[in-house]
């Protein structure tokens, strides 16, 4: 008796589970939005996220669901296979991005057009220049990201340093892991994103006492909002305008969130240097 | 630093749900596709031998390599997390049920062969009845595996708390990774408890298996995400390595080899250390209890969330692989060595004590002797998981080949990642297969005893390996055994039920490793399943 009855909840259950899977998936009635990890990636960091989340709903006149990966990789796999239909993706990921899956560029940062990578190091270490890192142990930080690799790497090659014989690389995976890693010795320098480095500073999560720049690379164009490429118009026009009417000193608690003053529109046009210098270095 | 607000806490019962419904999900499918596998091998269906093959070859991919392949292919999320669990478990539930139902009595098997049965016929009214408790209890412990396994591929975007442990740590936000790390423990150690209520009342774990539809049922968008899922692999072929990447590949399985190895002697000392004042013959009770309660923590924690934390304190790099697989090695090497210790024959013991000998040359003359052969298998054991360990925790930044997966893997560079994917397998294999002659030559070493002579030798031999735990020997951390599985049951062991078949059975069951259906704790002791009639 008992066996029977067993047996027939796992009818009753397998069954569920087979209508379940064959039934189609209904069309996702609110707008996915990811973020490349930057700066971490967690439940919590969306929470922090949830004035930027509600102010685009807000705007788009639609439910909006921010995501933010645990990797670079993953945000742009996520707008190949759909499960994204928004992304704040870094140069290189752009690239990869618009490479594999056609991804359309909407807006960025003023700021973005003149980005900039720092190299850091600790304040005693006697480091100066970027010739002075030879046979030092240097942190990178994703190695898909424009101002945590690319760039440096460039800059690193074009001082007369090779990264993969002249030093000891890590990767350390993002910006804030790259400065606490500089901050508590671990390695003897880095090189990050000017920006993520101002708010580690600003929000005393890296002690200025020891840590200081000697390093800034001329400038380049990175981070860019972007739309998968099946996203209706109406949709990619609705994001774009809700991210170029946020003013200062109005929406202060956003632009702080998105690290920036305020927004223009984005083009691939202008990512035709950076593209050189990725295929250069063979990361793309 | 951020608050711990009640806020924080409840934001974290989405990734803990999800973390749940992956391990629930993944063994769902597990079951579904590994027990009808199981049976075909079982009874010897067309092409059972490929199938056995098959299974055996998928499950040395280690489950995080897995992982990474499907968030590349099915994109991020609890979908990956399914899917990558889906197929390590599915080789497992269908490596270990075959083995299982191999070993069902023969003689009640036989007769329903001749009422002129067919193979469905054979496995629900004969095999499955006659090893359903067997059954029971290694897939609850093939589940409280899982949901280890679902806290881990998190780390390499799979969802759950796995994901959300990353994102803490590398945010810098040190008190929330704490945190998250004790309810993950706790996840771990409430699994383990609702393992023994299941063992006890089965129907209690219809639960799990309602969870995992409702989690199929919600990631089914992502799951059957398939056209992706196809393009992306097809670009993946050919695996390919570039010149430069060929050159710098010794390197990389030296670093992989050096954090195995390392990693283990260190498992071995600290197991060597903490098992001696462990053991019930060696050190008052109130020891015991406290340093139990020290290595269950160490081994409640996976290698791969240790590697995270030491990634960080350590940096980036071997060291912090080394040390991740000697803490959690040291915790299961412990608690091995410290059941070693209690279970040495008594009189040589007795008779060194006699002498008038100290408590210290009593340990060090009787019973570490005594133990050593053990404690030898044990360690080969951990070498052997540690080899996938080293692979894996490379995955987070330990370096090694691991290391090289996941940055081709980070810059697309698919061909080349599925070339480490297949060196990973091979390494994986290989070791597996060099461990099984090791141990076979230990045990034909054992003084030439006849191998058959009883199920109760046969059990005690196959007690030693029974921690090779498909998972890792972590699970069921919740309590110590009293004493190994098999040697206190009440019922013959299903291979002395054996011992007494028919001849072309046993030579074929011979195919399997005879120490299989062992592998896996059984907690009958405490918690008799009823038995099929």
């Amino acid at each position: 008796m008992e066996r029977t009855l067993t047996r027939g909840t796992a009818l009753v259950l397998f069954g569920a589970g087979a209508v379940a899977a064959a039934l189609p998936a209904r069309a996702a009635a609110s707008l996915r939005v990811g973020m490349i990890p930057d700066a971490g990636a967690t439940q919590v960091s969306i929470d922090e996220k949830a004035p930027l989340r509600d102010y685009l709903s807000a705007k788009i006149g639609r439910p909006v669901e921010l995501v933010i990966p645990t990797n670079y990789n993953a945000t742009v796999e996520a707008l190949g296979n759909g499960s994204l239909d928004f992304a704040y993706l870094g140069g290189l990921t752009y690239l990869k991005a618009r490479q594999a899956y056609g991804v359309m560029p909407l807006v960025q940062r003023i700021s973005d057009r003149q980005f900039h990578s720092l190299f850091i190091t600790q304040t005693g270490s006697g480091i100066e220049k970027l010739t002075d890192l030879r046979g030092k142990r240097f942190a990178f930080g994703d190695v898909a990201s424009t101002s945590g690799h690319l760039m440096p790497d460039y800059a690193l090659r074009g001082a007369g340093i090779d990264p993969d014989k002249d030093m000891t690389v890590r990767y350390t995976g993002n910006h804030p892991a790259t400065a606490k890693a500089v901050e508590s010795g671990t390695v003897d320098a880095g090189a990050l994103d000017e920006s993520v480095f101002k708010a580690l500073l600003d929000g005393g999560q890296i002690d200025k006492t020891k840590v200081r720049v000697f390093f800034t690379t001329p400038p380049f164009v990175d981070y860019v909002w972007a739309a998968r490429k099946d996203v209706p118009a109406a949709d990619q026009t609705a994001l774009a305008n809700a991210f170029l009417a946020l003013k200062s000193p109005a929406d202060d608690k956003i632009l702080t969130i998105l690290r920036g003053t305020s927004f223009v529109r984005a083009d691939d046009a202008e990512y035709a240097t950076l593209r050189k210098i990725a295929l250069q270095l063979k990361l793309l | 630093m951020t608050q711990l607000s009640p806020h924080f806490f409840g934001s974290l019962l989405v990734p803990v749900g999800q973390t749940i419904g992956m391990a629930c999900a993944g063994m769902l499918l597990a079951l579904v596709i590994g027990i009808p596998l199981a049976i075909a091998v079982a009874t010897r269906a067309p092409g059972a031998r490929a199938i056995a093959a098959g299974l055996s070859a998928l499950r040395a991919i280690p489950d995080l390599t897995l992982a990474i392949l499907a968030v590349v292919l099915l994109g991020l999320g609890p979908a990956a997390g399914i899917a990558a669990l889906a197929v390590f478990y599915t080789a497992m539930v269908g490596k270990v049920s075959a083995e299982l139902l191999l070993a069902a009595p023969v003689p009640p098997v036989d007769a329903l062969r001749a009422t002129g049965s067919g193979r469905v016929g054979l496995a629900t009214f004969g095999l499955i009845p006659a090893m359903l408790p067997d059954l029971l209890s290694f897939g609850m412990y093939a589940f409280e595996c899982a949901m280890r396994a679902s806290i881990i591929v998190g780390a390499v975007g799979a969802g759950g708390i796995g994901t959300e442990l990353v994102g803490a740590i590398n945010a810098l936000d040190y008190a929330r990774a704490a945190a998250i790390i004790v309810v993950l423990v706790a996840l771990i150690a409430a699994v383990d408890t609702f393992g023994i209520a299941v063992r006890r009342y089965p129907r209690t774990g219809f639960v799990l298996l309602a969870i995992g539809v409702l989690t199929l049922w919600i990631d089914r968008p992502q799951l059957f995400a398939l056209s992706h899922a196809f393009v992306t692999f097809a670009k993946m072929l050919p695996p390919q390595l570039s010149l430069p990447e060929l050159g710098a590949l010794p390197r990389l399985l030296w670093e992989t080899a050096a954090i195995a190895v390392v990693g283990t002697a260190l498992g071995a000392l600290l197991g060597f250390a903490f098992g001696l004042v462990c053991a019930r013959n060696i050190v008052p009770f109130a020891v015991v209890a406290l340093v139990r309660r020290v290595l269950d923590t160490a081994r409640a924690i996976p290698e791969v969330v240790w590697g995270l934390i030491l990634v960080v304190s350590v940096g980036i790099g071997p060291l912090a692989g080394i040390l991740a697989l000697g803490l959690h090695s040291g915790g299961v090497l412990g608690k091995l060595y410290a059941e070693a210790f209690e279970n040495v024959d008594r009189p040589p013991v007795l008779s060194i004590a006699a002498t008038g000998a100290s408590k210290l040359s009593t340990v060090g003359f009787a019973i570490v002797p005594l133990a050593w052969r053990t404690l030898g298998v044990h360690t080969l054991f951990r070498l052997e998981w540690n080899v996938r360990a080293a692979a894996v925790v490379g995955m987070i930044g330990a370096g090694g080949i691991g290391q090289a997966l996941f940055l081709s893997q980070q810059l697309f560079f698919y061909k080349a990642m599925a070339a480490y994917v297949l060196i990973t397998w091979a390494i994986v294999l290989a070791f597996d297969a060099f461990g099984e002659r090791a141990r076979a030559a230990r045990l034909s070493a054992e003084g030439g005893r006849p191998r058959r002579r009883s199920g109760r030798t046969r059990a005690r031999s196959r007690t030693r390996s029974s921690d090779r735990s498909l998972c890792d020997g972590s699970a069921g951390t919740g309590r110590f055994r009293e004493r190994p599985p098999f040697e206190g049951r009440a019922a013959p062991s299903a291979s002395a039920r054996r011992s007494g078949a028919r001849k072309s059975r046993r030579s074929a069951s011979r195919s399997m490793p005879p120490n299989a259906s062992a592998r896996y704790p059984s907690r009958r002791r405490t918690s008799p399943v009823p038995r099929a009639p």
